[in-house]
């Protein structure tokens, strides 16, 4: 049975997040999620692969980011003009417009965010594959996990989506590189973010720290 | 009343918010992670509707004001959230107005409903099943970043349609609004405490400070 190695010292507990039960944390095996007994929300589960999945995923997901600032989403072509959008651009134009607070929010839930999650990911679990922690590993771990809900890569390809629409009758609108490969980025920040439990990344680096 | 099930903060142990570790709640820190620790978070039921009042606020006034301004060959036209729905539901778009309206109209009003009623379950008010609440927290966890759309078409439409005297696209004070809206209502959902429910149901204090003694169960 395959399991990531436990914490030192006495059993180890763990509390359901949603009904406060408390259960004595047993190892389990690869692909398997523990349960609460009371409110049936899940306490843990121990992933395959878990430290490659979560590292090559979000290493993905960087390269990906990175085809996403080089590439336009859209590219509309109006009256002789030709304008391309990109997320900087779409932040830009935001605060040239007198809508700082607009922009700024669009850079952080759509760059920054996504951005600190997959570096973040890369930082904590790619050492830990050797069994080390690098350098601040559990500020990082702390900071990811505290992003990760104000991450809102689905939701921005859905504005691209309904924006398509709107223009489609004023001009002429073409998706982009960049539009596919947020796509991606999508897809492959849900698979790193799923690919290793929290518990295991916590107890994971406790572990390997002392 | 005993409590059918151990808990956590019967026994003066505390789950960290953020690595999960439980750990004595009189040690202060986790001593794993160095994140303070707490049976219950403070305040939470005030702070969620504190947040919440804030998000009613602002849901007035995000869907009367206009959130862009369209400047169409001298023409200007002010465009409203239910304004543009209606637009695509008129031209037949009638997925993208259904999109739309969850998004923008549906979801925030749903999620302050929701959220009113977690809160006066968890202040004692009404008791229904846990489970049933837990399936509705989790819907409005899930679901509250999606009214951000309205936001990025915003962005995205400002950002393509500068087209000099043919057409321009500006953002409006109703965009700024109904940010506030979807960031405020997705922070109360964010401080809301759970653990509350079912510590209504077995009746236990709501929010015990870890320096009284707690009834153990």
């Amino acid at each position: 049975m395959l399991t990531w190695p436990k914490p030192r010292g006495g059993p180890q507990y763990s509390a359901c997040h949603f009904c406060d039960t408390l259960h004595e944390a047993f190892p389990l095996p690869e692909g398997s999620a523990a349960r609460c007994v009371r409110c049936g929300a899940v306490l843990y589960q121990n992933r395959p692969a878990s430290l490659v999945r979560a590292t090559a995923f979000s290493l993905a997901a960087l390269f990906l980011m990175a085809l996403v600032h080089i590439f336009p989403f859209l590219t509309m072509d109006a009256a002789t003009l030709r304008r391309n959008l990109t997320l900087v651009g779409a932040a830009t134009a935001l605060i040239e417009e007198d809508a700082p607070i607009l922009g700024v929010s669009i850079v952080l839930f759509t760059v920054i965010t996504p951005l600190m999650l997959a570096g973040g990911m890369i930082y904590v679990c790619a050492p830990l594959m050797i069994g080390r922690t690098a350098p601040g590993a559990f500020g990082v771990a702390k900071w990811m996990y505290r992003c990760e809900p104000w991450n809102m890569v689905e939701v921005f390809l859905l504005g691209v989506l309904v924006s398509l629409l709107k223009l489609a009758k004023v001009a002429d609108v073409h998706f982009g590189i960049g539009f596919w490969a947020f796509g991606g980025v999508m897809l492959c920040m849900a698979a790193a973010v799923a690919g290793i439990d929290r518990e295991e990344l916590w107890d994971r680096l406790e572990v390997a720290k002392t | 009343m005993s409590a059918p099930y151990p808990k956590a903060a019967g026994q003066g142990l505390a789950a960290c918010d953020t690595c999960a570790k439980v750990s004595p709640v009189l040690l202060g820190r986790c001593p794993r992670c160095g994140s303070p620790l707490h049976l219950r978070k403070a305040a939470s039921i005030q702070n969620t509707m504190a947040l919440m009042i804030g998000a009613i606020a602002l849901y007035i006034p995000s869907h009367l004001l206009p959130i862009m301004t369209v400047v169409e060959l001298g023409d200007v036209t002010h465009n409203t959230i239910i304004g543009g729905m209606m637009r695509f539901w008129n031209t037949g778009a009638y997925p993208i107005a259904i999109v739309i309206f969850a998004a923008s109209i549906l979801i925030p009003l749903l999620k302050i409903v929701a959220l009113s009623w977690l809160c006066a379950a968890a202040a004692g008010w009404t008791h229904p099943s846990p489970t049933m609440l837990g399936r509705i927290y989790g819907f409005t966890e899930l679901l509250g970043r999606w009214s951000m759309v309205d936001i990025f078409v915003v962005g995205i439409l400002v950002s393509l349609v500068q087209l000099g005297n043919y057409m321009t696209i500006t953002p409006g004070p109703g965009a700024l609004a109904f940010a506030g809206v979807v960031m405020l209502t997705m922070l109360a959902a964010l401080s809301f405490e759970p653990r509350l429910l079912w510590d209504r149901l077995d009746e236990l204090p709501a929010e015990p400070s870890p320096h009284t003694t707690k009834p153990t169960s």
